[in-house]
């Protein structure tokens, strides 16, 4: 079954094109990354899935219930009450973290499990302590945001997305904000959650991390996808734009 | 008249003065609020409303504002006033007053909380109020602090407003004995006992400052 | 819903202030003797549409029953009323009032009010009358008036050692005089050349919110002579132990005389309290209040009971 099921995305900002009939399916642990310079369409590609954005056409299935479909040229969204439900199989980690600066890092996770379903106090707490522990911050669970490092909040925000049990889990640019050396700790976390076979999306410029831990990559351009196949296909046969693309980042 | 007894006095005006401040705050920050939502509202109309209202309250003297809000039911429906108005008036007018400033101060506030934590809120399931009142609104309480004591020192010496309306708070109690005494100290003992009431906020305000410094 | 709330409360306020702003517009500036018959009118008219002016009253039950009277006064206007060693108010007149309330048997409720807004506070009905030293001449057709009780004079305050004698000598001097009181009205009074030329040599005519203030400058030495009634004269000079002259008798700015005012058209409340006073003067309980204020000159002021 399909976790993700993208059909002839649009989207526009004032009547100008970002993304134009873009259809993408995510399998079930399937690791997808997307490429592509800047402005060609993949945070926004992302932000719709996510429906920070509203699309201006086409699908939005998660498992199979529609969250966003056509009708008579307009995309209509399911109720509130759907939606609700909808948004519980998804988690995103964005770029600048966007922790909760006046929560502890224990509360920052705990929090939303409690507020929005409902879990036990207790069974949360006990949730969020085991996932610091997977992640090496137990340490941490009464600081508050400030007193981490950026690779350590970006962890924690990681922490805060898993607590509500995602099916899949979408990152966008997640080590763009960190300095170089702290980038690892977090890749390091996301190749552990690919080996415990979470679907991911991760939108990156991180080459040969997507290279290593994808088993599909996107290329898009333009708003809409160039490219897309499994690492090999990508990185040994592109086409001219793809290789020119890797090859500068390849440095 | 004996010190003590004018201390008495300006002690029994400096109560009035007190309660007004605490009235006119235990109101207007709330009503600051909703008028700040109605500030920022999507509806044009409540948007222009709200806007209008902070423009009227601002742009005139409270002072006015004060004569209006008492003469108001006699002058616009016809009521005879009531004598417990009076102090009613007072109050009522400093609250419609310092609403409008507050919810400026709390739109300032809202504005200033990066786009990222109502996109976090949304993205973990918060509803819009839960989002507010969980996550926007102690961030905001703790950036509008320094101006809200600004406006609350300011509201401790605008109290002296009142004697428009005779309300016998400090300020119109100090003139009264002063004229009595037919002498300027009544006024400086005054100035002392606003002084210190202000010390008390500004102290008061920076306690909670201190409480609230547990995160940046 | 919050919307909803914000919507409505900023829409009547807004109503409101815009409604009352063109009714108060006139209100709102100190009412001069010019000004003030048209207030007054503006009020009448108020209340025309309603009721008249008895039902209106503030300390009536509602089967029409007087059980207090409400007396407007400014606290800062010794000896007719201030503040006691006690912080009661106290004064001629306060204490003429209490008389006349407790013969009456009515409750009397002593209402400091904002001289500027004295007019306001009679229409709306916010006090019952208008009993503090308050000048009949010249707005003998703005109220319902009591016979006069007190008669006035507005005199020149100066300092003993300046050499001012006569009002000849003010010429090119600071004069002070408290806005909106009698000691103005007289200085700018059209029907008046003398007071009218006298008030133009000056070098200027300052305005106080109040007596006390204006005898602050006197002493600083910030303005030169300060018009004011006698009573308060009389009062603020002996509170300072001397120091200051009141000019003498034929240099007085202008005479006149006291009485109690009520909304005009109020004759029934007007007739009751004339007639407690006019009993107290004739039992002699009028001049025994007079004599507790003998220090500032009552006795010789008042101009009843003699």
């Amino acid at each position: 079954m399909n976790v993700l099921e993208i059909n002839h995305l649009k989207k526009e900002f004032d009547g100008l094109t970002v993304l134009q009939d873009i259809s993408l399916s995510v399998r079930e642990g399937e690791v997808v990354s997307v490429i592509g310079p800047s402005g060609s369409g993949k945070s926004t590609l992302l932000r719709c899935a996510t429906m920070l954005e509203h699309m201006d056409g086409g699908e939005l299935i998660y498992m199979g219930e529609k969250a966003a479909w056509e009708e008579r040229d307009y995309c209509v969204y399911a109720s509130k009450e759907k939606l609700k439900h909808v948004r519980r199989h998804f988690g995103l980690v964005f770029q600048n973290f966007n922790l909760f600066p006046h929560y502890t890092v224990l509360k920052n996770i705990m929090d939303a499990p409690v507020s929005v379903d409902k879990v036990p106090r207790e069974e949360a707490r006990q949730q969020a302590m085991d996932l610091l522990a997977q992640l090496g911050l137990s340490d941490k669970a009464d600081a508050y945001p400030y007193q981490l490092s950026g690779g350590q909040q970006q962890r924690v925000s990681i922490a805060r997305a898993l607590a509500l049990k995602p099916k899949i889990l979408f990152f966008d640019e997640p080590t763009s904000a960190l300095d170089p050396e702290l980038t690892g700790e977090v890749l390091k976390v996301i190749r552990q959650l690919a080996k415990d076979h979470m679907t991911m999306i991760i939108v990156t410029h991180e080459m040969q991390f997507a290279r290593e831990l994808s088993d599909r990559i996107i290329f898009m351009e333009d708003g809409v996808i160039r490219q897309q196949g499994t690492p090999e296909e990508l990185f040994m046969a592109p086409d001219a734009r793809v290789k020119e693309f890797i090859g500068k980042f390849a440095g | 008249m004996s010190t003590i007894t004018m201390l008495r006095l300006l002690g029994t005006g400096m109560l009035k003065t007190a309660s007004i401040f605490f009235f006119t705050l235990l109101f207007s920050l709330p009503l600051g609020l909703i008028f700040s939502f109605g500030r920022m509202s999507k509806n044009g109309l409540v948007r222009g409303v709200s806007k209008l209202y902070i423009s009227v309250m601002r742009g005139t003297p409270l002072m006015l504002q004060l004569i209006v809000v008492y003469f108001a039911p006699y002058y616009i429906f016809g009521i005879k006033i009531p004598s417990w108005y009076r102090s009613g008036a007072v109050i009522l007018a400093f609250v419609l007053n310092y609403a409008a400033y507050f919810a400026e101060i709390y739109r300032s506030g809202i504005e200033s909380i990066p786009i990222g934590q109502y996109e976090a809120a949304r993205v973990l399931g918060y509803g819009k109020t839960q989002t507010f009142i969980k996550i926007i609104l102690p961030q905001v309480i703790k950036r509008i602090l320094p101006p809200v004591t600004n406006e609350m020192i300011t509201l401790v010496k605008d109290t002296s407003l009142a004697f428009v309306l005779t309300e016998v708070e400090m300020f119109t109690m100090a003139k009264q004995i002063a004229a009595k005494e037919a002498s300027i100290f009544p006024l400086m003992v005054a100035g002392i006992f606003y002084y210190f009431f202000n010390l008390a906020v500004a102290a008061v305000m920076e306690w909670v400052e201190k409480r609230l410094n547990y995160y940046r | 819903m919050k919307k909803v709330i914000a919507l409505l409360t900023a829409a009547l306020l807004v109503f409101g202030l815009t409604a009352c702003g063109q009714k108060e517009a006139p209100e709102t500036k100190a009412p001069t003797p010019e000004t003030e018959a048209k207030t007054t009118q503006a009020a009448e008219d108020g209340t025309a549409q309603g009721t008249e002016a008895q039902t209106a009253e503030a300390g009536k039950t509602e089967e029409g029953v007087r059980t207090s009277l409400t007396v407007g006064f400014d606290a800062e206007f010794p000896p007719y009323g201030y503040m006691d060693d006690n912080g009661d108010y106290v004064g001629f007149d306060l204490d003429l009032a209490a008389e006349v309330c407790k013969r009456q048997g009515w409750e009397l409720v002593k209402q400091p009010i904002n001289w500027d807004t004295k007019d306001e506070q009679l229409s709306t009905g916010a006090i019952d009358c208008i009993w503090n030293g308050f000048t009949m001449n010249g707005r003998e057709d703005n109220y319902t008036w009591t016979v006069p009780y007190v008669d006035n004079s507005q005199v020149f305050v100066v300092a003993d050692d300046t050499g001012i004698a006569t009002k000849a000598d003010l010429a090119g001097k600071v004069v002070g005089v408290q806005a909106d009181s009698s000691a103005l009205a007289a200085l700018e009074d059209e029907e008046n050349q003398e007071n009218l030329d006298l008030a133009a040599s000056f070098a200027d005519l300052k305005q106080f919110a109040d007596y006390n203030t204006g005898f602050m400058e006197l002493e600083a030495g910030s303005i030169d002579a300060l018009a004011m009634d006698i009573g308060v004269a009389n009062y603020q000079i002996a509170q300072r132990d001397g120091g200051y002259v009141i000019l003498p008798e034929k240099e007085y700015l202008a005479t006149e005389q006291y009485a109690v005012g009520f909304l005009l058209g109020n004759e029934s409340l007007r007739d009751d309290v004339q007639a407690t006073l006019m009993e107290m003067v004739d039992d002699g309980t009028f001049m025994e209040i007079a004599k507790k204020y003998a220090d500032f000159g009552l006795t010789d002021a008042v101009c009843l009971g003699k």
